[in-house]
């Protein structure tokens, strides 16, 4: 674009959000031109540049929202919606330049609804603020991922994120009621006011997951719960994987544990065994009961019979309460996988007829074909029908050069993701699309593709909204 | 540019760790992405990897307010405030200071104070010159009291006259040396203001530091700058709560609610978080605000306005929106510094005194 129309173009989105939220300084291009994705963290770190935008905006309302989005189809500029960037797919980079649209001064927390049991604000809200907001009124979000302190409303929403008490309180999709959206043309909708009806298809549930394709989300209803009378945990040693799966999928059709996870022998006897301090060698597991005391004194009897059956030694509360409270601290400096270190986590999820068999599809096809890989996974969501697997990879010497770490990174990435689709998997569980996967999303959907691609297309007839992304 | 070691390591640390992004007052105030310890560290990273300059980042080191809640709130130990300290002190040494900081400097430089004020208000004059010359114990000021709160100033001479105690106020108060440690870090300006100010309060054998800020630096950074003086140095809050406990001020209770702000450098710096309270429970109730004592969130900066003022209107009235969330009818500071920018903020629906006003309010009745 020439000079003279950019500088028209930035006029105007500063006529629509203000001049101090409209950017095109150095700093505020750089630190969004990088986000949690391993790639962009080794491309800088490799003395490259990533891809930046032209212009970071941030709107506070949907309706200045409306009006950067009605410029930048005018313009047929590209728009990405960054939340708070600590996402690993790559999704929010504005890889095609032109506008990064920060929703975080969208964090207004409009109203606690304790008769409804729900907070809405606005999604550019961190998301330990509506945390905090809801504990000061004596309830909780409960939804903790270890990005809790970091990330958005709508960073969450976008790539269907998920917390460490899922299993009894499911994902953040579970707990939406209602959302406010601003689709590409501009426009700004209401979802419906209600989460089940059968007033048509879902939508909900049409632009959570989207990433930013479909529209932005400006406002959210987010679940709220009575926080628990009491929260009781236990771990536990297999002998192995497959027990404890049996064991896991039986204790599910009696009751929901909140916290449910399963680590492979690798795992046990690496990050759990520093962490923790489990020595022995086993497929560690660390339940969590929580709710109305009485009831869970009932359930962990419950538990501690059926584990029983399945011959899982009893480790007691201690190393579950100390994942508790560390819960967080793997994913600081020093703790969590950081460069020069490859690695990523492709994790997928099925039924559990399927479940067990991928996990050792996809290990066997990361060590086989990538000797240098190591390969670690634990189990930490589940459900009445299945599980999802936290699946690493870790390749401590990866090569210097930045094009032949890309190569690399890429390569493993197909061969994991494409091992899991090939046995009843996804491709991803919880961590979204982004750039880092897009490219298979056709090789798992196949046709049905194409009801994504009319929905693009229709909603976003200039292909402005987030592109190379979702696959789209 | 130049980085120690330990603070070339915490750059690396933080370029891609968000973990402290929910409680950066700045960031949570403005919502853009660069108010993060990890923005900052990431533009440091390129600089150190001549990806980027200096000039292009220090602007964003500068909107950094060195609260410590970074520093506090990570897990892993590192310390972000050093690594902007720092660097600060490089920018300077490089001649790549933003203009508006090397502005303030000059101020310092020229008049001796970072507001630029030559004159103090009138009846601050007044109430100097009514302290005796010498005396066992000075109250020390400091800039921001001086120039930006001379009322709580005021009302802090008020109440040591009333409590009896023997105490004065340099006529000429010397700079503690905070303002240039805050744009400067470790410069050999600092130190010389730094060795001035401790040269005077060898007069004196109690020294009564009234602002945090200057409590801080007497307390901790010149003993780690080797920068030694005799006083004994207390706080304003500590020295007050022992006048409560030695039943020289005897405060009657009202039926006021309070909510105390407490100030980072005393809380997290000094791990100061009881003396107010114990003052303000003889004074009436407490109602904590959401995130207080060491997880206190800063509510602005006499220092930073200068340079920032719309920046700091934002982190005030965040802030504000705690306080009012308590239903407190008073919030009270410690701090002149936090005082001047939660004062242009304020709501209608509830009152903002010092510390020293709430008691005079409450010895007076």
């Amino acid at each position: 674009m020439h000079d003279f129309l950019f500088a028209m173009f930035v006029s105007e989105l500063e006529d629509a959000v203000g001049r101090e939220n409209c950017s095109t300084h150095p700093i505020d291009k750089l630190t969004h031109s990088v986000d949690y994705f391993w790639l962009s963290r080794m491309w800088t770190d490799s003395g490259c540049r990533m891809p930046e935008a032209d212009v970071v905006v941030s709107p506070k309302d949907a309706q200045e929202v409306s009006k950067i989005l009605k410029i930048a189809n005018y313009y047929k500029m590209p728009v990405t919606t960054w939340g708070g960037g600590g996402g690993t797919q790559g999704g929010p980079l504005p890889v095609c330049g032109g506008i990064v649209l920060d929703t975080k001064r969208m964090n207004r927390i409009w109203q606690i609804n304790t008769e409804s049991m729900y907070i809405e604000c606005g999604t550019g809200a961190i998301y330990k603020h509506i945390e905090n907001a809801a504990n000061e009124k004596g309830y909780a979000t409960m939804h903790y991922p270890s990005s809790l302190n970091c990330s958005t409303v709508g960073g969450f929403l976008a790539h269907r994120g998920i917390g460490v008490v899922s299993t009894k309180y499911g994902k953040i999709d579970d707990m939406v009621l209602q959302m406010e959206v601003v689709l590409p043309n501009g426009d700004i909708i209401e979802t419906s006011p209600a989460p089940k009806h059968a007033a048509g298809p879902d939508l909900n549930q049409i632009f959570i997951g989207s990433e930013g394709t479909l529209g932005v989300m400006t406002k959210a209803q987010m679940r709220i719960y009575v926080q628990p009378e009491t929260r009781r945990f236990r771990a536990f040693l297999f002998k192995n994987m497959s027990d404890a799966f049996k064991a896991g999928k039986e204790i599910l059709q009696k009751f929901k544990p909140s916290v449910m996870r399963l680590y492979d022998e690798a795992e046990t006897g690496s990050i759990i065994k520093k962490i923790i301090g489990v020595s022995k060698s086993g497929a560690f597991m660390n339940i969590a009961l929580e709710g109305v005391a009485d009831i869970v004194a009932v359930e962990e009897r419950i538990l501690l019979e059926t584990f029983k059956h399945f011959g899982a030694e009893d480790l007691g509360s201690e190393y579950g309460e100390k994942w508790w409270k560390e819960k967080i601290t793997f994913f600081y400096p020093g703790h969590a996988l950081d460069l020069p270190w490859m690695f990523g986590t492709m994790d997928t999820i099925a039924p559990f007829d399927k479940i067990e068999k991928i996990y050792w599809a996809m290990k066997e096809a990361v060590e086989t074909n990538f000797p240098m890989a190591r390969f670690i996974a634990h189990f930490s969501h589940w459900y009445e029908w299945g599980a999802m697997i936290y699946d690493r990879f870790i390749v401590e010497e990866p090569p210097q050069d930045p094009l032949e770490a890309l190569r690399l990174h890429n390569q493993i990435w197909n061969c994991g993701v494409r091992a899991a689709l090939a046995n009843g998997g996804v491709v991803n569980d919880h961590h979204g699309v982004g750039i880092k996967l897009g490219r298979l999303m056709k090789e798992q959907y196949g046709p049905a593709m194409q009801v994504f691609e009319v929905l693009k297309r229709g909603l976003d007839t200039n292909n402005i909204m987030n592109p190379l992304k979702l696959g789209f | 540019m130049h980085l120690s070691q330990k603070n070339r390591e915490t750059v690396d640390a933080c370029r891609y760790c968000w973990m402290c992004r929910h409680i950066c007052p700045l960031g949570n105030a403005t919502g853009q992405e660069r108010n993060t310890a990890r923005a900052r560290a990431l533009g440091l990273s390129m600089v150190l990897r001549e990806t980027e300059t200096l000039e292009n980042v220090i602007g964003n080191v500068y909107e950094c307010s060195l609260c410590g809640a970074c520093t506090k709130e990570c897990l892993t130990g590192w310390n972000p405030v050093a690594m902007m300290l720092e660097v600060r002190c490089q920018a300077a040494l490089e001649g790549v200071l933003p203009d508006n900081i090397r502005k303030l400097l000059n101020n310092i430089g020229k008049t001796g104070s970072i507001y630029a004020a030559q004159t103090l208000a009138p009846q601050l004059v007044k109430e100097i010159e009514s302290l005796p010359p010498s005396a066992d114990t000075l109250l020390f000021l400091g800039q921001h009291a001086l120039y930006k709160n001379p009322n709580g100033a005021i009302a802090a001479i008020r109440l040591l006259k009333k409590a009896g105690v023997n105490f004065t106020v340099h006529k000429d108060e010397p700079d503690s040396g905070f303002a240039l440690h805050f744009l400067a870090g470790a410069a050999e300006e600092t130190r010389k203001a730094m060795q001035n100010c401790a040269k005077r309060l060898n007069d004196f054998k109690t020294v009564i530091a009234y602002e945090p800020d200057d409590a801080k630096l007497f307390l901790r950074e010149y003993k780690e700058w080797n920068i030694a003086h005799t006083a004994e140095v207390k706080t304003w809050t500590t020295f007050l709560a022992d006048l409560l406990d030695s039943g020289t001020l005897k405060p009657k209770k009202s039926d006021k609610t309070y909510t105390f702000q407490d100030p980072a450098a005393l809380a997290r710096d000094l791990d100061e978080t009881q003396a107010a309270r114990k003052i303000l429970s003889a004074c009436g109730v407490i109602r904590e605000v959401l995130l207080h004592g060491k997880d206190t969130v800063l509510a602005g900066h006499a220092v930073m306005t200068e340079y920032l003022p719309e920046t700091m209107t934002l982190v005030a009235e965040n802030r504000w929106n705690d306080a009012v969330n308590t239903d407190a009818d008073v919030l009270i500071t410690a701090s002149s510094a936090e005082y001047a920018a939660l004062k242009n903020t304020q709501p209608k629906t509830i009152e903002l005194l010092s510390l020293e006003e709430v008691l005079l309010r409450c010895c007076s009745t």
